[in-house]
């Protein structure tokens, strides 16, 4: 039994670093619990209900801000809710050790992803395939920094889907929103504008996370007991980060979180090879 | 860079006005749904300090789904059961609720105001892997 007056103040800190970041909480979340003795499986399942909460909250002033693509979401959506129930699935059967090795390879993925992912400076529309204009995978939001409209469409939707189905498993193995995979996709494969990859990538977590809690209710890895303060503590810590993320410089954050994820990643593989 | 002029017509003009709304429906939503969530999780913690003497609610969930698991604790609240177990029970409740209940607003939103079958079909094939999950037992 892990006392509340530590569960609470690391969940905190889980959402403050992963809100500051953009990975989410999950990614700090599950190695810290591990570390205060929780089993791996018990983790995950916790990470993963919050993750629902931290994502909503955020996708709903997203939302509001007509930001978010809900098309792209929508269609998105039916790959990676299989993927999450597939990468549950393979959590409930697996032993802990792949598990541990699994999400220190995911870290190490996301640090990757931090040191290449592009800013909205970079990004330029490209040629839509006939596939994609027939899902309707385009759209305009008002850009406050650019001080005008921009207009995109989305790009290789045939490509996306498979790779989200990919998002999506690994999500709901390792419940984690796996935000900075999606943002890649969206960003890399489907040519969205960071800013509408964020934040409807932001929206699909939420789904993409119910499927795999789904699975963890039923098998009883859902403790109210310890779920209980990681998802107030977790959302509470989102919002202190989404706030301090405006007075700090993006260059200091990445390179703070750069060396927190490679820490957690190596301490993670480590822990599965030794058992 | 990516600018497109041409969206400027009254039809484009209308879908837009409707997806705009459909935006603010699904942002209101999600916020209500999280609030609430937290609202009564918070709650049933501090009830159970106040009676016990600490926060630490001991109990396992175990063989049930998310449909059975909400009645079961809307019975217990209708009969007058009401505990900090059941409220942090709700309150997990709620929170998986939330982003289904967002989907199904979609489904009715792009069947009957923007009258899309191809998202109408694709929200609800969203809507039918998720309700599946959701009564695996």
């Amino acid at each position: 039994m892990v006392s509340y007056y530590v569960l609470f103040p690391v969940s905190v800190l889980a959402g403050f670093v992963g809100a500051m970041s953009g990975m989410g909480g999950g990614i700090i979340l599950i190695p810290a619990l591990t570390l205060l003795g929780v089993d791996i499986k018990h983790a995950i399942a916790i990470s993963i209900l919050s993750v629902i909460a931290t994502s909503s909250g955020s996708a709903s002033a997203y939302v509001r801000d007509h930001i978010t693509n809900l098309k792209v979401g929508m269609f998105l959506e039916m790959f990676t809710i299989l993927g999450a129930l597939a990468g549950a699935a393979i959590t409930l059967a697996s032993s802990p050790r792949p598990l541990y090795i699994a999400f220190g390879l995911v870290l190490l993925g996301s640090w990757i992803a931090l040191l290449v992912v592009g800013d909205d400076e970079s990004w330029h529309a490209g040629p839509q395939d006939s596939i994609s204009r027939w899902l309707e995978l385009e759209g305009s939001y008002y850009d406050s920094s650019a001080g005008r409209v921009i207009h995109y469409r989305a790009r290789r939707a045939y490509l996306g889907a498979p790779l989200m189905f990919g998002a999506g498993v690994i999500a709901g193995l390792l419940g984690i929103g796996a935000g900075a995979v999606k943002v890649l996709i969206h960003d890399l494969v489907m040519g969205l504008p960071p800013k509408v990859s964020t934040t409807t990538s932001n929206l699909i977590i939420g789904v993409t996370a119910l499927a795999g809690t789904s699975v963890y209710l039923v098998h009883g890895l859902i403790h109210p007991g310890l779920a209980a303060p990681v998802v107030v503590g977790i959302v509470i810590g989102a919002i202190l980060g989404t706030r301090t993320l405006v007075r700090l410089s993006n260059k200091s954050v990445r390179k703070f979180f750069l060396i927190v994820l490679i820490i957690l990643a190596v301490e993670m593989i480590v822990r599965g090879i030794r058992g | 860079m990516g600018t497109r002029p041409e969206m400027t017509s009254a039809q484009h003009g209308d879908s837009n006005s409707s997806s705009r709304k459909m935006d603010l429906l699904v942002g209101y939503l999600l916020l209500i749904g999280v609030a609430l969530s937290l609202a009564q999780i918070a709650v049933g913690l501090c009830w159970n300090f106040l009676r016990t003497g600490h926060f630490w609610i001991d109990y396992q969930l175990g063989g049930t789904n998310l449909f059975e698991f909400t009645l079961a604790e809307f019975c217990a609240t209708a009969a007058g059961n009401l505990s900090p177990r059941t409220l942090v029970d709700g309150g997990v409740a709620v929170l998986m609720l939330t982003p289904y209940l967002r989907v199904f607003a979609s489904m009715l939103y792009f069947m009957f105001a923007l009258k899309n079958w191809k998202y109408s079909l694709f929200t609800a094939i969203v809507l039918g892997i998720l309700t599946f999950s959701l009564f695996l037992r």
